[in-house]
């Protein structure tokens, strides 16, 4: 049911792309949290965060990808989601997420604009 | 009128419980042809009420899934009921992301995203019941 995992696919480009499957609750959002920080320690400030096989993220894992975003804004780098559900583009639009992070409709498009800087 | 699909359920205190409850929204809504869209939102709220009365209650964790399935109006009735030492839902405030960010408690989105998912929610709350009525009606905001 909803099994959590985490793959990173890319780590050499100047994007580190996160994708993660399944339900993001306190112990998916350990895992991404801890793979995020060991990331932005290695000097990679730009990381994706594809959620194409994410269906269902609770308000404990948002509070871990919160603490991933305060740290991504202290070295001055950029937190980015993309293939968002329906639900949780509303979900962290009622937040206010898209104020500090950027969310693309695809992973071509945030790649492209990620890589080029926009 | 088709009657009302009914559906009731005990969590268990186990991880992961609120699936089984999003599990029988997904299974009222089928039956009444609910938007899926719709239905992730209302499954989300769901998470959030369940997870609530799980990490404040104590005892059992009670939820009835309710769709009704009005041919031009179909819509879903959600309540979750706890049996810890209750609380006024007027004190609880409201999130503000900037604020969180900054501040080492980042959790407290739970209430406002039930109440912002969903068109109608009513708290009742006294110690030793807590419940939580949720509504979602097809096409709501």
């Amino acid at each position: 049911m909803e099994t959590f995992e985490l793959k990173v696919a890319d780590q050499d480009g100047k994007v580190a792309v996160l994708e993660v499957a399944g339900y993001i609750n306190n112990e998916g959002g350990e895992v991404i949290a801890k793979e995020a920080r060991r990331l932005i320690d290695a000097g990679r400030h730009t990381l994706l965060l594809d959620l194409r096989a994410t269906r269902i993220i609770n308000s404990i894992g948002i509070s871990l990808l919160l603490e991933v975003l305060e740290h991504i804004l202290e070295v001055k780098g950029t937190l980015a989601f993309c293939c968002l559900t329906p639900s949780i583009a509303k979900t962290f639009q009622i937040m206010g997420l898209a104020q500090y992070t950027r969310i693309f409709p695809d992973r071509a498009t945030a790649l492209a604009e990620l890589s080029s800087g926009q | 009128m088709a009657e009302p699909v009914r559906v009731r359920l005990v969590l268990p205190r186990a991880p992961r419980a609120e699936l089984l409850a999003t599990r029988a929204v997904e299974e009222a809504g089928q039956r009444i042809a609910f938007p899926r869209d719709t239905l992730a939102e209302v499954k989300l709220a769901v998470v959030e009420a369940c997870l609530n009365a799980i990490e404040y209650g104590t005892g059992e964790v009670e939820v009835e899934v309710i769709a009704h399935p009005n041919d031009a109006h179909p819509w879903i009735e959600v309540a979750v009921v706890d049996h810890g030492p209750g609380f006024d839902p007027s004190q609880v405030p409201r999130p503000v992301l900037e604020d969180k960010l900054r501040s080492r408690r980042k959790r407290g989105w739970g209430l406002e995203l039930v109440r912002r998912l969903m068109d109608e929610v009513e708290i009742t709350s006294r110690p030793g019941m807590t419940r939580v009525r949720m509504i979602r009606r097809r096409g709501g905001e």
